[in-house]
């Protein structure tokens, strides 16, 4: 192929951000339809899935495809792009009725809690009846289309990118209102007769002709941008302005007369239209159980198999192995040493992703509780773990000493510390296994375990029950006491009455246990398990543990000052006070003392004091529940932090690798721009989940909206002084540690 | 809503195009050399430059040259050596990298094109603005919180009246 065609077809941009979101609308979509398709084949056909999804991949041509690439060079391109988000994105998405499958799609806490008060008040009918009158519609497009052809106008959105994007927002939002009464979408009363739609059509069109006639015979160029790009194949730009105008009149006006013949049509058609159920009845519908990550036709089996946790484990053993290997005997420079890359960069990122998508993948998959599986083969443990250790207090204090640990000795700069953790870590899991029943490393004293058993409480996925009837009926209750093939719950937790994924390794021996098949991996409201202060089994009452609290303190407050240990200012304040003490040590003791002791447990106390002048309960219990709320805004705090290192630094792996396996290499790529936003993105949800949890724990504490929100304001200002913290850290100069990046 | 509203703003946030304003046309040998930059207004930060070569008759574009930038900061020992690439570019008719400018003010730049053993060299300025504020760029992020508490006192003002009807 000509080289030039080449280049041409091959300028599309794949923009990451716009294919996930229209990939999660066609992912919400297809999941609604295969309900409705189930119970209104004659209205929810395969077409209109087809139609949907050919809007959908109209979106991705106009912004995605060359057309957007030679937009700002050529005015014909760029008028393509228009007309395939007015005249057929828009359509197409509406031909796909998708009101009922987008609400249908939605999990059921959206659609219902969320969205729910919204769609059932009246004011908003009422509004929503406005917006899509014939009169409204028609206007808002042939509006949006003059307007924004005004050479000032246009212009601006020529230059700035903003601009161009609220151009393009509002081509396509007037035109799915303008095709909204053309189409009948539910919800919406036909105001007007069908054969109407016909002149207003017409009249559209008329508008669309009158600017293609001032583009196509003008004998000037109208917007500056174009007469000064340069010119490609010889065509200038009052040929180009003319061919623009030439397309938007003949297949502007084409997406016109097409659906005013069709309407046309359907006025001379008098065959009755197939019966259908009423649409509301079909929305409230009874919803098919849970989704189950189990049930899936990939993955299910995969997950389902006997040997799956053993085999991740290995896998996950050898690396272990590879990267103490070279942490103890490879080069001590972080940045070219796998125990310096792979642990501090890679492994934390992709473990708060996969807290973030999925649950807690990281104990699914842990290496360290291998070699004592493999003991127990020989050696039956003796020892239950002492009633008084029944807590979270050693693993809080150990936590507390690595993120210590962590600051004071550089470790992501120390491959040798590095691998001796592990190893370390590998013996502790061991003495403590062979001599305690169970899981008890896990449960009481890993730090690592307890990270992740407190962030899955916002995870989607939680391992469940499928059928609570089925449960009722079971006598053997292999789950929990396990049975001839297969051990059951080592932390204790008894599936019917497990209400959260604290404690769960995701190690999935309940449901290999269950001779009904009856656990699954079960679709979860993130964060529901945080206010709800209900009694789990093998947990009691999350909301009245102080261990828990003080774990929950020592993680949202360390999350917070092991990412600002890492900005310009604090390094710098840091510096001053090593220059004045001659030892970094004091200074950072000092630093994680009071950031991850008595800063949190003043904050708490006084915070829970102020609440119980109003709610009249116990200081503890309000302390307790409150503190629990704090989860989803330090979990964004990590998750911005840690995807921030792995996605800045995913590359890093490469000369680690290249070295390991005695090869040169010099990739690495340079950090995405949009990591800031998907940092103040994470923030701003843990924020906002954080906010509405206080205000579930002040309900469920206290009556009354106003006792409510008096009891959660010193919370609610906690969590907004943390939030603050995050967006300061997000926009200072950062140390990327461990990986020659700045 | 919680999670396409962000999304929606994430998407805005990462479109980048390359193109962008024209800063200067200047024909050298038989090559018409146009060169554009990201964003507009220029300013200090990170940003795109990008070229489009011609040939002189015809304006057809020049696809098999090697282009590198060399942008200096006058009075200054602040030098920027960039490696234009199609591969880097958006629009493959262009060669186009990233770079980051430290100082506002006006940069001296210079195009060098080596192609079929010539090399041609192009000369002229770029007037870099001081850097935009960062937070005004993600304004819609730190606005997102306060819309959703908003919606949220709605909905619950909106649930009572509708708990009270019921009563």
């Amino acid at each position: 192929m000509d080289p030039i065609a080449t280049a041409v077809l091959g300028s599309w941009t794949l923009d990451w951000g716009t294919l996930c979101l229209l990939f999660a609308v066609a992912a919400v979509y297809l999941r609604g339809w295969l309900y409705l398709h189930a119970e209104l084949p004659h209205k929810y056909t395969t077409g209109k899935l087809a139609s949907f999804a050919g809007g959908l991949l109209a979106i991705v041509l106009a912004l995605e495809s060359p057309v957007d690439a030679f937009g700002a060079l050529l005015l014909q391109a760029h008028m393509i792009q228009h007309l395939l988000l007015i005249a057929v994105a828009a359509p197409l998405l509406l031909l796909g009725q998708p009101v009922l499958p987008l609400m249908r799609g939605l999990p059921k806490w959206i659609f219902k809690d969320a969205l729910g008060p919204f769609l059932g008040s009246h004011e908003l009918q009422q509004a929503g009846r406005v917006i899509i009158h014939p009169v409204v519609t028609w206007f808002a497009l042939s509006a949006s289309i003059v307007v924004w052809h005004f050479p000032r106008l246009y212009e601006l959105a020529l230059r700035s990118a903003g601009w161009h994007q609220a151009e393009h927002a509002c081509f396509f939002w007037a035109a799915v209102l303008f095709w909204w009464p053309v189409i009948d979408v539910w919800p919406g009363h036909s105001v007007w007769p069908r054969g109407a739609m016909i002149p207003y059509l017409l009249l559209a069109g008329m508008v669309n002709m009158g600017l293609s006639a001032i583009l196509s015979f003008s004998n000037h160029v109208l917007y500056a941008s174009y007469d000064l790009a340069p010119r490609l194949w010889g065509i200038s730009a009052i040929e180009d302005q003319a061919a623009a105008g030439g397309i938007m009149w003949v297949p502007g006006s084409i997406a016109m007369l097409i659906p005013a013949a069709i309407l046309g049509m359907q006025a001379l058609d008098t065959r009755p239209a197939h019966p259908v159920k009423p649409v509301l009845r079909v929305l409230a519908a009874h919803r098919p159980s849970q989704w189950d990550l189990l049930s899936t036709p990939l993955l299910g089996p995969i997950l389902r198999y006997r040997h799956f946790r053993r085999s991740i484990q290995i896998t996950m053993f050898l690396l272990a192995a590879v990267v103490a290997f070279d942490g103890l005997f490879g080069p001590q420079v972080a940045p070219m040493n796998l125990a310096g890359v792979l642990p501090w960069t890679h492994w934390r990122g992709l473990a708060v992703i996969a807290l973030l998508m999925a649950g807690n993948l990281f104990c699914m998959a842990c290496p360290f509780t291998l070699p004592r599986d493999f003991a127990r083969k020989f050696v039956t443990p003796r020892f239950r773990w002492p009633n008084s250790l029944r807590s979270k207090w050693i693993a809080a204090g150990l936590l507390a000493v690595y993120l210590w640990a962590y600051e004071a000795f550089a470790l992501w700069d120390s491959p040798r510390a590095t691998a001796w953790i592990i190893v370390g870590y590998f013996v502790a899991a061991f003495a403590v296994d062979t001599v305690f029943k169970g899981a008890s490393f896990c449960k009481y004293v890993c730090p690592i375990g307890q990270f992740h058993f407190v962030h899955s409480l916002i995870s989607p996925l939680q391992v469940a029950v499928r059928e609570p009837m089925v449960c009722g009926s079971c006598k053997t209750h292999d789950c929990i006491r396990g049975n001839v093939q297969q051990r059951g719950c080592e932390t204790q937790l008894f599936q019917p009455r497990k209400l959260a994924n604290f404690d769960c390794t995701f190690c999935l021996d309940c449901v290999q246990a269950c001779p009904q098949q009856n656990v699954g991996i079960l679709q979860a409201t993130p964060g529901k398990s945080l206010f709800e202060g209900q009694t789990s089994s093998g947990i009691g009452r999350l909301s009245r543990r102080p261990d828990v609290a003080a774990l929950v303190l020592i993680l949202v407050f360390g999350a917070f000052l092991n990412a600002a240990g890492m900005t310009e200012p604090v390094m710098m304040w840091m510096h001053r006070w090593h220059a004045r003490l001659g030892s970094m040590l004091p200074v950072v003791t000092a630093m994680y003392i009071a950031g991850l002791v008595i800063i949190p447990v003043t904050l708490a106390a006084v915070c829970g004091w102020i609440s119980r002048r109003v709610a009249r309960q116990s200081w503890r219990d309000l302390t307790c529940s409150f503190t629990l709320a704090l989860v989803p805004v330090g979990f964004a705090m990590w998750l911005a932090h840690f995807s921030n290192h792995f996605f800045a630094g995913w590359s890093t792996v490469l000369p680690a690798v290249a070295r390991f396996f005695s090869r040169s290499s010099l990739i690495s790529y340079p950090a995405p721009s949009w990591i800031p936003s998907l940092e103040l993105c994470f923030l701003d949800l843990g924020f906002l989940l954080t906010l509405y949890a206080t205000w579930r724990v002040a309900r469920r504490l206290v009556s009354g909206d106003g006792m409510a929100l008096a009891a959660m304001s010193p919370w609610a200002v906690l969590a907004g002084a943390l939030y603050s913290a995050g967006v300061w850290i997000v926009f200072q100069p950062m140390q990327m540690r461990g990986m020659m990046m700045h | 809503m919680k999670l396409l509203f962000p999304l929606l703003i994430l998407a805005q946030a990462t479109v980048f195009a390359d193109g962008g304003s024209i800063q200067m046309r200047q024909e050298a040998g038989d090559l018409v050399i146009t060169v554009f930059t990201s964003p507009t207004p220029l300013s200090v930060g990170p940003a795109d430059i990008s070229l489009l070569l011609q040939k002189r008759d015809g304006l057809e574009p020049v696809l098999d040259a090697d282009v590198s930038l060399l942008l200096v900061y006058p009075g200054s020992n602040i030098e920027l050596h960039v490696h234009p690439t199609r591969e880097q570019a958006r629009n493959k008719l262009l060669y186009a990298a990233p770079m980051m400018l430290s100082k506002a003010g006006k940069w001296g730049i210079s195009v060098t094109v080596a192609r079929k053993g010539k090399a041609l060299i192009a000369a002229g300025t770029l007037e870099v603005a001081p850097p935009t504020d960062r937070t005004l760029s993600l304004a819609g992020f730190l606005a997102f919180p306060p819309i959703m508490i908003g919606l949220f006192v709605v909905r619950e003002r909106l649930l009572r009246r509708a708990s009270r009807r019921q009563a």
